[in-house]
């Protein structure tokens, strides 16, 4: 199952001066959904159009299904593209572009209209064949572009920002579909995103990348949980930092004191490798908890002063200093019935627990 | 280079380009720089009669920089150029106003069309029409008399600079109205509101926004009306009289009926300098003055 | 106050519109005019010159040969305009503002320079002037509209367009003829109408390279001095006049009854 469908190696391509990539090594699994994450900019987009053949690298690598990439154009890869404005031919039907592919493999036409009546079944557009392209919505126009990638039974599909022109409802369902969708065919998938809650939702691996490079490339969780980086921590949710110090390192236990919560004893594990002599322990807003009952208890426990509020619906995201600590924290609270709202100058406990700080 | 890296560079940016934009540019290099050079060559040998002496000279360059009889020719192009240029603008000025700010915008193809109509018909035909306008019967006498206006016909519209300049400016006309009119259009309309919302009265508004804002599209239109006017030659000749001949009629005559072609070459390579020049000195100016504004 | 501004300005438009079309209306007042002098006061109601457009062998054989160069002409310079605006808009290389610069430059060249060079090179070769050397003057300077038409269309097109055809399994060649070409087919035609009316109203180059033949506007120039028949070329001018106009508008019609029928919006257009 864990066969390799993509490989790079040291792919590196510049522009005139700008490094676009600067030594990008990955492996990508076949059946997989892979994402590239980074803010706009970082060479996600110049990754996927290297692996799509529309670029050349300097140097470096791709295999793809073990076959070298090197001198090999886009239209002779086994791959397909679903692009950003999702290139619908406007001069042609809907059954005309989802076809388009299809053209040279010189089919019967009762086996191309039947292969195009699949393709636009899969992506739930079934009756829409003969509809002018320029009359679709964008989603539809999403669901088209898909339906003339699919066709052509691509070994890797890949995504350049699919759903960041759709509207926030529409773009939930379609993250939901195109998981569904990439399940159904097991095709791998690879997608690239500005949108991290995007990306933890969809994929199964996430490479995040800033300035050219890969700064992380794991699962959902653990680019969550063990961010390797504070430039990771950050970009991905949002993230406390407090300054740290190590008293002690250890085989497989790290002794370290934190501004604002105090000592504690840590597992290896959540120390990155990248923390220094200056380190900064880093815990999510989310796992902090403030203690509104006096009877409520936490394992462990401290005190500090509300600064600032921002009421969000479901949850209330609040300022704090912790007391003895330089710098603020957010914490975030669901708002549940009978919970009430703080006002800045509030004293309050907050709890928080030791597994769920990394040191960074 | 090795067939491999010849394969690859065809495929590059830089391959690709190049290849694509060969067949224009050896078509201009062939038929347009080869000539120009040739020409600029010819400048600098001597015509004796039937043969071409291929000695180096500057004396063709002496002689059009000397002679008052080109000095005044090459003047007057310019003067004239200049005159087109600044009439044509500033009567084509008012009518882009107009269509961009009094217009209703579904209006506003229908008048840009109505304003290019008259151009579509032969460039000679309109040129000879204003000889029949201005002339010594034509419509502008004919009226005015019957009007009572003139006892006799004028003969100061005809035949000289002034007919020169009236009939280039017609011919002009769009060349000038269109780029001011797109200078216009592009001037967020709220910019306006804003300046009235601030106290500006509508003259003030107007030297203060709408023709500052303009000067991109009256200084192109300037370009666009002064470079081909300095080298036009069919409008000289049919209503300019011999006192409104310019340099191009002088170089016509020397490659033609003079056979002199080295010297209608330096004639052509001089006004073809002084041109350059004074389009590049008009373009750093407005340069400057759009940046300064800015 | 407004009000009488806005009137001076309205004022000014008409006078200003009658000196536009001062030229244009006298053409059909003298190629009904019964009098071979093209000169006030008028002499009567004659279709004479209508009828003798006819007859004018040497007429003929001018529009013959400005349509013959003026198709050429479009379609050359049309193809080589595409090559330049796509390389340009499309592609970075080596000197590109140099190489595109001197395919622009007979935009700013004075035509009788544009003449005057090519005459002297083709002489200097000895070869006989043509129609054919009319064609070449006129490929160089209609070649910068068409470059300058057509790199619109290239860059309103969306790029992936081609990249999705080329994705797809597609050469770029192939791609070009089954994507890009059908999308910008309104640059395409834009060019060659222009490129076709800047060649068939060309006097200078056409006059500095005629040989034996002639184009309509060297048989216009040699009319104007000779004037017998002038009458006769104001009648041309007038149905030259009027079938453009009628051309226009209702190409016009279409494009609207086209759009209606589709049900996209209207941008742009004439009326």
């Amino acid at each position: 199952m864990n066969e390799m469908m993509i490989k790079l190696t040291s792919v590196t391509k510049s522009f005139g001066t700008v490094t676009a990539l600067d030594g990008v090594t990955a492996d990508i699994q076949a059946g997989e959904f892979f994402s590239l994450l980074g803010p706009s900019g970082c060479g996600k987009t110049t990754l996927l159009r290297t692996i799509a053949g529309f670029e050349e690298p300097d140097s470096g690598s791709i295999f793809i299904d073990g076959q070298p990439m090197r001198g090999v154009e886009a239209n002779r890869r086994p791959t397909n593209m679903v692009f950003q404005s999702y290139a619908i031919f406007p001069h042609m039907s809907v059954a005309q572009n989802v076809g388009f592919g299809l053209r040279r493999r010189r089919l019967r036409p009762d086996e191309l209209q039947r292969q195009i009546d699949d393709a636009l079944r899969m992506v739930s557009l079934e009756g829409f064949g003969e509809r002018a392209a320029h009359t679709l919505s964008g989603g539809q126009r999403q669901r088209v572009a898909l339906a003339r990638a699919l066709i052509m039974r691509p070994k890797v599909l890949l995504l350049d920002e699919p759903l960041s022109a759709l509207d926030k409802k529409l773009r939930e369902q379609m993250q939901l579909e195109l998981r569904q969708l990439q399940r159904a065919v097991g095709i791998t998938f690879i997608l690239v995103t500005h949108d991290q809650e995007e990306a933890l939702t969809m994929s199964d691996r996430i490479a995040i990348m800033f300035e050219g490079q890969i700064a992380q490339l794991s699962t959902p969780q653990d680019l969550y949980m063990r961010p390797k980086s504070r430039q990771v921590a950050d970009f991905i949710g949002s993230m406390n930092f407090l300054r740290a110090e190590i008293l002690r390192r250890q085989a497989d236990r790290i002794e370290v004191r934190i501004e604002g919560l105090g000592k504690v004893e840590l597992a290896g594990d959540q120390a990155s490798h990248n923390a220094d002599d200056q380190p900064a322990a880093g815990v999510r807003p989310e796992l902090l908890t403030i203690l509104f009952d006096e009877t409520d208890r936490a394992a462990r426990e401290v005190e500090g002063e509300i600064t600032g509020r921002s009421y969000f619906g479901d949850m209330t995201y609040y300022e704090a200093r912790l007391d003895g600590a330089s710098n603020a924290v957010t914490i975030s609270m669901r708002n549940t019935s009978g919970r009430p709202v703080l006002d800045a100058g509030a004293r309050i406990r907050v709890g928080w627990e030791a597994d769920s700080i990394i040191l960074l | 280079m090795s067939p491999g890296s010849l394969r690859s560079w065809l495929r590059s940016p830089d391959g690709r380009g190049l290849t694509l934009v060969s067949p224009p540019f050896i078509y201009a290099v062939l038929l347009l720089a080869a000539p120009l050079a040739a020409v600029a060559a010819f400048s600098f040998w001597t015509q004796n009669y039937l043969d071409l002496d291929r000695t180096f000279t500057i004396a063709n360059y002496r002689e059009v920089w000397t002679e008052p009889v080109y000095r005044v020719l090459m003047l007057r192009s310019l003067t004239v150029s200049a005159l087109v240029t600044a009439v044509t603008v500033a009567l084509a000025f008012p009518i882009a106003y107009f269509v961009s700010f009094r217009v209703e915008p579904a209006r506003k193809p229908l008048w840009i069309f109505l304003i290019t109509i008259p151009f579509w018909t032969s460039y000679l035909m309109r040129i000879f029409l204003w000889k029949v306008i201005l002339g010594y019967n034509g419509v502008v006498n004919g009226s005015l008399l019957q009007l009572g206006i003139i006892s006799e016909p004028l003969n100061f519209i005809l035949y000289n600079v002034n007919a020169v300049v009236i009939t280039l400016s017609h011919a002009w006309a769009p060349f000038a109205i269109l780029p001011i009119f797109v200078a216009l259009e592009k001037i967020d309309r709220s910019l306006l509101e804003a300046a009235t919302d601030l106290g500006d009265g509508p003259l003030q508004r107007f030297f203060s926004i709408t023709l500052p804002l303009a000067f991109p599209g009256i200084f192109a239109a300037a370009l666009i009306v002064f470079i081909p006017t300095v080298g036009d030659y069919v409008t000289p000749r049919l209503v300019g009289g011999p006192s409104g001949l310019m340099i191009s009629n002088m170089i016509e005559l020397q490659f033609k009926k003079a056979n002199n072609p080295p010297l209608g070459a330096a004639l052509a390579v001089s006004a073809m300098f002084i041109v350059t020049a004074i389009s590049l000195i008009f373009v750093r100016i407005s340069r400057r003055y759009l940046r300064e504004r800015a | 106050m407004n009000r009488m501004r806005i009137s001076w300005l309205a004022l000014y438009v008409c006078v200003y519109l009658l000196f536009l079309y001062a030229p244009v209306l006298l053409l059909p007042i003298f190629s009904f005019n019964d009098s071979s002098i093209v000169a006030f006061p008028l002499s009567g109601f004659t279709l004479n010159w209508f009828a003798l457009l006819w007859q004018t062998e040497t007429l003929h054989s001018a529009v013959r040969n400005s349509i013959m160069i003026a198709a050429i002409t479009a379609i050359v310079s049309t193809m080589l305009g595409l090559c330049a605006a796509r390389a340009a808009s499309r592609y970075a290389f080596r000197m590109k503002r140099g190489i595109m610069g001197l395919i622009m430059v007979p935009l700013v060249l004075p035509e009788i320079v544009v003449g005057v060079s090519l005459l002297v090179v083709i002489l200097q070769f000895g070869f006989e002037l043509s129609l054919w050397s009319i064609v070449l003057g006129h490929v160089l300077i209609c070649t910068p509209f068409s470059v300058v038409v057509l790199s619109t269309a290239f860059n309103n097109l969306d790029r992936s367009l081609e990249e999705a055809a080329i994705d797809l399994g597609e050469t770029r060649w192939s791609t070009f003829r089954l994507i890009s070409l059908p999308l910008i087919m309104p640059g395409v035609i834009a060019s060659l109408l222009i490129a076709f009316t800047i060649s068939l109203d060309e006097f200078i180059i056409a006059f500095f390279l005629a040989g034996t033949e002639v184009t309509l506007p060297v048989y216009i120039w040699s009319l104007l001095r000779f004037p017998a028949r002038l009458p006769s070329v104001l009648a041309l001018g007038t149905i030259l006049l009027a079938a453009s106009l009628i051309l226009l508008v209702s190409a016009e019609f279409i494009r609207r009854r086209g759009l209606r029928r589709t049900g996209a919006t209207d941008r742009g257009g004439l009326f």
